[in-house]
């Protein structure tokens, strides 16, 4: 394997790890986190709600 | 564990191939379908046809509610599952659907997948959701209906009563339209429910010319099977059963009534207003309905009174064998409601003619359904001096 074939395998690697990682954190990371977190505020209203508390509307 | 140190090395660096356009353009492309799909979502979970795709929902509640005025009326307008049970603002909405996945809890464990098992929960859930709109003020009914476009003149003088006094206090519509939209739960025991989980709902049969007694304030019919009713007997009072047939029972009544207008109301001894039962006018009147006996006056209020027997029939259940387990728990309502405020006076502080007006003095400050209300009464009168002395 020459040393050019060797930087271009790494280059593509590394494109790929850089692709993967976007797709990762776009598609499952953020969309993941933001259901937990309107979920969270979701639970917490109602936890407020359960123990006499008044939301206002 | 490598995967995630790849992948933050990755993350922690400027991207090399990657353009910022790129990114931005995914991370902007990737928002809006996230969003939308959210929504939609949220939309989809609040359709009628979510609720309904559920065998409970759909066999039992949607069944209901389509003999109602809130499934077809005049004005074509039509109230669905989520109108009224999922809060209309976003964040009580988001709440309610979390709330929302204990359901799913009990789908996957079938917990109310016959109408037998429904039935048994009715009770249970009508309350969750009648507590949810006494906390809301039934916001979910105000989202439509409103008390300042409500045409008083078009009302009966009674509702616009009732009404007017209600719209004052902003009051919560569910305080008295329970039961609109779906069948009311077993009201028998739901009146007081722990009273009768306490002392339970009556033998199945009778013995003819034994003493009962009634665990809740109970209809009078004339006949074993008519609906007409001659009027109510009062909680804990002792009736002798005559005979039984279908799910009634012919019973007897004695006591005393005042000699004033029909004479309608009968009361557990001379001279003492203990209510034993209240007869309908068309009972009063209606001969043989009513027995008289001797007569005696009462000095202290110058009133006639007779001694009374009547005979009538009532429905077999909530008639029970011992009167003690009823004093049992009017006692302990007693000790434990009023001992919030104050320091309760001893049952045989007042005679049985005072602790009426004392106990209607106090009963506002306490949460106590009528059944239990008209139970602790009696039991305060039978346990006051005017009895405790005689026992002496």
């Amino acid at each position: 394997m020459t040393t050019k074939q060797l930087h271009k395998t790494t280059e593509s690697q590394s494109k790929l790890k850089e692709f993967k990682a976007l797709g990762f954190i776009i598609v499952v990371l953020f969309p993941a986190l933001c259901v937990a977190a309107i979920g969270g505020y979701g639970l917490i209203i109602w936890l407020i709600q359960a123990m006499g508390g008044i939301v206002p509307h | 564990m490598k995967y995630f140190k790849d992948l933050w090395q990755t993350l922690n660096k400027p991207a090399k191939y990657l353009t910022l356009g790129s990114i931005s353009l995914t991370a902007f492309i990737m928002g809006i379908i996230f969003w939308g799909g959210f929504n939609t979502a949220l939309e989809a979970t609040n359709t009628e046809e979510f609720c309904i795709s559920c065998h409970s929902m759909e066999s039992k509640p949607y069944q209901e509610l389509q003999a109602t005025v809130h499934w077809s009326n005049n004005s074509g307008v039509r109230a669905t599952c989520p109108d009224c049970h999922v809060p209309h603002s976003w964040g009580r909405k988001i709440a309610r659907k979390m709330e929302a996945s204990s359901d799913v809890w009990g789908w996957l464990f079938q917990t109310v997948n016959t109408s037998e098992k429904f039935e048994d929960k009715r009770l249970e859930m009508a309350s969750r959701e009648w507590a949810r709109f006494e906390r809301d003020d039934s916001l979910a009914c105000k989202n439509c209906h409103n008390y300042n476009s409500m045409k008083w003149e078009t009302m009966s003088k009674l509702a616009q009563k009732q009404m007017k006094s209600a719209a004052e206090r902003d009051q919560s519509c569910v305080d008295c339209h329970k039961g609109i939209a779906h069948t009311l739960p077993e009201m028998g025991t739901a009146r007081a429910p722990q009273l009768i989980a306490e002392v339970g709902t009556g033998p199945s049969s009778f013995t003819n010319e034994q003493p009962y007694f009634s665990a809740l304030t109970k209809p009078l019919y004339f006949s074993p099977t008519g609906d007409v009713q001659a009027g109510t007997l009062n909680v804990a009072t002792k009736v002798t059963v005559l005979a039984s047939e279908g799910d009634r029972v012919k019973v007897a009544i004695d006591g005393w009534r005042k000699k004033v207008g029909l004479g309608r109301v009968i009361y557990f001894d001379f001279g003492i207003n203990m209510l034993t039962a209240q007869l309908s006018k068309e009972a009063a009147k209606t001969d043989g309905i009513i027995n008289g006996f001797e007569e005696k006056e009462d000095t202290m209020t110058g009133l006639k009174w007779q001694r009374v027997e009547t005979e009538l029939w009532t429905d077999a259940e909530y008639l029970i064998t011992e009167q003690k387990p009823l004093w049992d728990y009017a006692r302990t309502t007693f000790r434990t409601s009023c001992s919030v405020c104050h320091t309760q006076p001893d049952e045989a502080h007042f005679d049985a003619n005072t602790w009426p007006g004392m106990f209607q003095g106090m009963i506002a400050f306490v949460n106590m359904d009528d059944d239990t209300q008209a139970l602790v009464q009696k039991y305060l009168q039978q346990h006051s001096s005017t009895f405790v002395k005689e026992a002496h």
